[in-house]
């Protein structure tokens, strides 16, 4: 029996255009189990991004709740919030949003004193072990604007996994990638998960999709569809490739 | 071009606001300084020519027939008339309190029309009386702020010893074009022609006893404008006796300088101010037109991909700017009106006059004019670089981005980590801080200069009296009739020992034929000297910067100086400073000036230094009420002085709430944009875990690190430049022993204020970070 790490209930999301609403999110309920590899897919517009946004309390629900550890996310004050942004969650995006005028070293410490800013030698140790880790130590002390995509990605994900979050939130992290460099990041997250790391993962990418053991699929605010898988092994790259292609098939996907 | 205009006005309106109230307080401020300049300067010369001032008036007494001697005066090729008004010259007390300068008693005659009147409550003129009641008095307004005197109170004229005072009642204040200032230590008093004749009965009566004079204004009116007045006074000298009755003689020019010598030193400071604001206003737009490029630069280059020309976006540029600072401009000059109405009111007791307020249209067209020029012209400058932008490389965000220099990067993040991302956030943004550097040190240095001149001023005017005394004091006893010094001199060591005294008196001598008063001393070498030696030797004489400048003489040449007694030429030894009569006055030893005069041991007033300065006030009690009218006794200070000192206290608290305004519009105005340009950095620090008080608490950071770095290169700015800048103004009023020093007030003040004003208004700023959207950041 797998622990839930997160829970959503009845997850609803509207935007106003004056008086006119749109719902993005239609009374989601789920939840997300501890060690998975949870992925969710849907075709553009179905509301991935924003339901990732709506589970990490990066963004505001309209109704529903979103609990982690047993607190209702959305109760918390701003200040928790930032705690729990820099203690108990990680997130990766698709543009990396490494802060322009820090250098890599700066970008993944910075984060780490986020977490634990008391603990400056310890952070200062475990940035350099990220570094090497993510095979970006030559790089360190260059900023973002001066590093490939690649190596920009790879310090976005130290910076990410600094504070050993418990759950890391991933928003289409190969999507501004070329395929060399994807392969090493999904790698690195599939890795992560091995060793036990909570992944919630929102992309559009099959190959990405087959990373996790478990795939929501979204279509219009509300999750349609489930698919359980094994944990990925590079093995079986291909079997997982066509069963999750024909399930998506039969969601017309 | 419309649409974008009003797009461009919409989008940056909190810019555009600021400017606006930028401009606004600038122009009220501005407006206000030439409007009460321009009135002030022009209303005197008005009020001077309609009280009958001549081109050069003498002041006259013991003149055995004035009507002859004006006749002979008036005979002379260049005079065109001489109108003489009796006077008497008194000392008077009010409430106990004894003048520091002599009062003159006028007589009033109303068919002349010479003076105007004020109401009960000085907020109007009223119908000037018909006739004044015996014993009835009308006095200046300043003598509200010099004495605290009002109507019904009463003012006592010593005229002779053995009681014979005359006693008056003040009636209603009128306006003295000459003597209404206090600035001016001389008063004059309008009586009826009646008690005139009874005052000089008394004076003719006490013969030795007397301790008034009577005398005359002599309104000398020259034919033509083709002689300056120190030739016609030379002349006049040269050819008649006026010299040998001349209490003082005054050109119109000077007796104007010093009606309006308050109005003109604070205007004078208000108008630097307002100088500096124009530094702070330019470096606001400066700025504000930088980042609307950077945030900009696509929507630019959209534009001109679609056929707009670089000129055309300028224009827009130009435009966008153009209607804050002209709808500022306007708006102040008109409320600067009723601020010039309001500050003229607040110091009619001050100045004694009621200065009218037009605006002064030619001069506000000229002023503003050309800061509207300079304005468009720095607009027209910084926008330049508009038509570097490439139309794809703006789209695609592949402009020139500012460069990070790495070598100075600050390392890693350590301890006190707001602190280093402040640190960081500068070394990498500095240029965007330019503005907020600049805006602290030009107000840093302009409080400091300000605080350095307060504090020259010192709490009790201490530097103001050493630029108007020819040399240090803590009491000066001046003895009349048969008084002997001994006895006023043992009352003052039964309250404190005397550690040092000297002699001085200031009679009336011509200097190459022009009048000056002559500081006269038996101890020369205490005057203030500036350059060369003081006047040791009996053919030795010290002039200000002033005289010798009108004289063209320089130290070694000699002047010719007359006294009562005869002339003799004097070598100019040195040049010292004493700011009385604006500075024309001259130093001579006692022995020197024997030489041309008579003595008289009524001349002296002996200056003395006490052991215990806390004893001032109860010495001068005790010797006027020891010995009344046979003494005259004076602190180094006098009534006006306070009003100095209290308009520059006012001074200070209006310009650092000017400071504190300008700080927060500045602040806000750069905070607001460094935010939107920060604002997906910021959102990453929010996403990875930063809340939003932590990082407004290092943007403040930045803030208040600028204004320190800003206020301590002010701070040296100021301890630089202070004294050259002042002395350029001081000397303008006669005054040349300025002298700046830093005191705890003048450089931890302006540094902390500004430092804790950038500090509260940044973070103030910044309370946006705590509504900044991390999806919308994240999704741009």
């Amino acid at each position: 029996m797998k622990n839930v790490i997160l829970r959503a209930n009845n997850v609803c999301k509207s935007f106003y255009q004056g008086s006119k609403e749109t719902q993005i999110l239609k009374s989601i309920t789920t939840d997300i189990y501890e060690g998975d590899f949870t992925v969710i897919m849907g075709a553009s517009g179905a509301g991935k991004s924003t339901l990732l946004y709506a589970l990490s309390g990066m963004d505001s629900i309209t109704s529903g709740e979103v609990i982690f550890k047993g607190q209702k996310i959305s109760n918390l004050s701003e200040k928790e919030q930032a705690t729990l942004r820099a203690k108990e969650f990680g997130f990766i995006f698709q543009q990396m949003h490494l802060v322009s005028n820090l250098t890599l070293f700066e970008n993944i410490a910075v984060a780490g004193y986020a977490g634990e800013p008391k603990d400056i030698k310890n952070i200062q140790d475990k940035t350099m072990k990220w570094l090497c880790q993510m095979n970006i130590e030559s790089v360190k002390n260059h900023l973002p604007s001066q590093v490939s995509g690649g190596e920009a990605q790879r310090a976005a994900i130290a910076r990410a996994m600094i504070n050993n979050p418990k759950l890391l939130f991933g928003d289409e992290p190969t999507g501004a990638l070329n395929k060399t460099n994807s392969e090493d990041v999904l790698n690195l997250l599939t890795e992560f998960n091995k060793n036990g790391q909570s992944i919630l993962l929102v992309t559009h990418d099959i190959k990405a999709a087959i990373r996790g053991n478990r795939i929501l699929y979204l279509e219009d605010g509300k999750i349609l569809d489930e698919l359980h898988l094994i944990s990925y092994q590079e093995d079986y790259v291909k079997t997982r490739e066509t069963k999750v292609n024909d399930w998506l098939t039969a969601l017309q996907w | 071009m419309k649409i974008v205009l009003l797009s461009n006005v919409k989008k940056h309106k909190g810019s555009l606001i600021g400017i606006f109230l930028l401009m606004l307080f600038l122009s009220t401020a501005f407006g206000t300084v030439l409007t009460v300049w321009s009135n002030s300067n022009t209303y005197i010369i008005e009020q001077m020519q309609r009280s009958g001032f001549g081109d050069l008036t003498a002041w006259v007494s013991g003149v055995p027939d004035m009507s002859k001697l004006a006749d002979y005066i008036e005979s002379l090729e260049e005079v065109e008339a001489v109108e003489v008004q009796s006077v008497i010259f008194s000392n008077y007390t009010v409430y106990n309190q004894e003048s520091d300068s002599e009062g003159q008693l006028i007589v009033y005659k109303p068919e002349e029309k010479r003076y105007r009147f004020f109401t009960q409550d000085l907020s109007d003129y009223k119908e000037q009386p018909s006739k004044i009641g015996k014993k009835e008095i009308y006095v200046s307004p300043s003598m509200i702020s010099m004495f605290n005197i009002q109507i019904g109170d009463e003012i006592v004229f010593p005229l002779a010893r053995a009681g014979s005072n005359m006693i008056f009642t003040v009636k209603g204040f009128y306006e003295d074009p000459f003597m209404g200032s206090s600035m001016i230590g001389m008063k004059g008093f309008l009586i009826s022609e009646e008690d005139y004749h009874t005052a000089c009965n008394i004076l003719q009566n006490a013969g030795i006893d007397a301790l008034a004079r009577d005398g005359g204004m002599f309104h000398i009116f020259s034919k033509t404008n083709s002689i300056t007045t120190s030739e016609l006074n030379r002349m006049i000298n040269e050819h008649t006796a006026l010299a040998q009755y001349t209490e003082f003689v005054h050109s119109k020019e000077a007796i104007a300088g010093f009606m309006v010598i308050l109005q003109n030193a604070f205007g004078g400071l208000l108008a630097a101010f307002t100088f500096v604001l124009l530094i702070v206003v330019l470096v606001a737009i400066s700025y504000s037109i930088r980042s609307t490029m950077e945030t900009d630069m696509v929507n630019m280059g959209i534009l001109k991909t679609i056929g707009l020309t670089s000129i055309q976006i300028r224009r827009v540029q130009l435009m966008q700017y153009s209607i804050p600072i002209i709808a500022g401009m306007i708006l102040g000059i008109f409320f600067s009106i009723p601020f010039s109405a309001f500050i003229c009111n607040m110091t009619l007791t001050t100045t004694g006059m009621r200065i009218p307020i037009f605006l002064p249209i030619v001069w506000m067209i000229f002023c503003f004019g050309i800061i509207l020029i300079l304005l468009m012209g720095f607009i027209v400058l910084r926008t330049r670089k508009i038509s570097k932008i490439k139309p794809i490389q703006a789209i695609f965000d592949t402009m020139p981005k500012m460069s990070i220099n790495m070598q100075k990067k600050i390392g890693a993040f350590g301890k006190r980590i707001y602190l280093r991302l402040a640190v960081r956030q500068l070394s990498t943004g500095k240029r965007r801080y330019i503005s907020a550097l600049t805006v602290a040190i030009v107000l840093v240095f302009f409080a400091s200069l300000i605080g350095r001149i307060d504090a020259w001023l010192g709490a009790d005017g201490k530097g103001m009296m050493d630029a108007f005394n020819p040399a240090d004091h803590d009491i000066g006893v001046q003895v009349f009739g048969t008084l002997d010094n001994a006895q006023a001199e043992a009352m003052i060591r039964s309250y404190s020992d005397i550690t040092d005294m000297y002699l001085l008196a200031m009679p009336s001598v011509a200097v190459n034929g022009v009048d000056y008063t002559a500081n006269v001393i038996d101890q020369p070498e205490r005057f203030h000297m500036l350059k060369g030696k003081t006047c040791i030797n009996d053919n030795e004489i010290i002039l200000t910067e002033f005289v010798a400048a009108d004289f063209g003489v320089a130290i070694g040449d000699v002047v010719t100086v007359q006294g009562e007694r005869g002339s003799s030429e004097y070598r100019v030894s040195g040049i010292y400073s004493c700011a009385n009569d604006m500075g024309n006055n001259v130093g001579m030893s006692r022995e020197g000036y024997l030489k041309i005069a008579e003595d008289n041991p009524h001349i002296w007033c002996w200056h003395y230094f006490l052991a215990d300065l806390s004893q001032k006030k109860a010495i001068t009690e005790a010797l006027e009420n020891a010995y009344g009218g046979d003494v005259h006794v004076h602190e180094n200070t006098w009534s006006g002085l306070f009003g100095i000192i209290y308009a520059m206290r006012m001074l200070v608290v209006f310009m650092y709430i000017m400071v504190a305004v300008f700080i927060l519009i500045v602040t806000v105005m750069t905070g607001s944009k460094i935010l939107v340009i920060e604002q997906k950095d910021l959102g990453i620090y929010k996403a990875i875990g930063f809340s939003a008080n932590r990082l407004r608490v290092s943007f403040a950071l930045r803030f208040g690190m600028i204004a320190v770095v800003g206020s301590i290169i002010g701070i040296i700015l100021a301890a630089i430049l202070t004294n050259s800048i002042v002395s350029f103004v001081m000397k303008l009023a006669g005054i040349s022993n300025f002298a700046s020093f830093a005191t705890i007030e003048n450089v931890l003040l302006p540094v902390s204020a500004v430092t804790i004003l950038f500090l509260f208004f940044a973070y103030l700023a910044a309370g946006k970070i705590k509504k900044i959207n991390l999806i919308k950041l994240i999704r741009e």
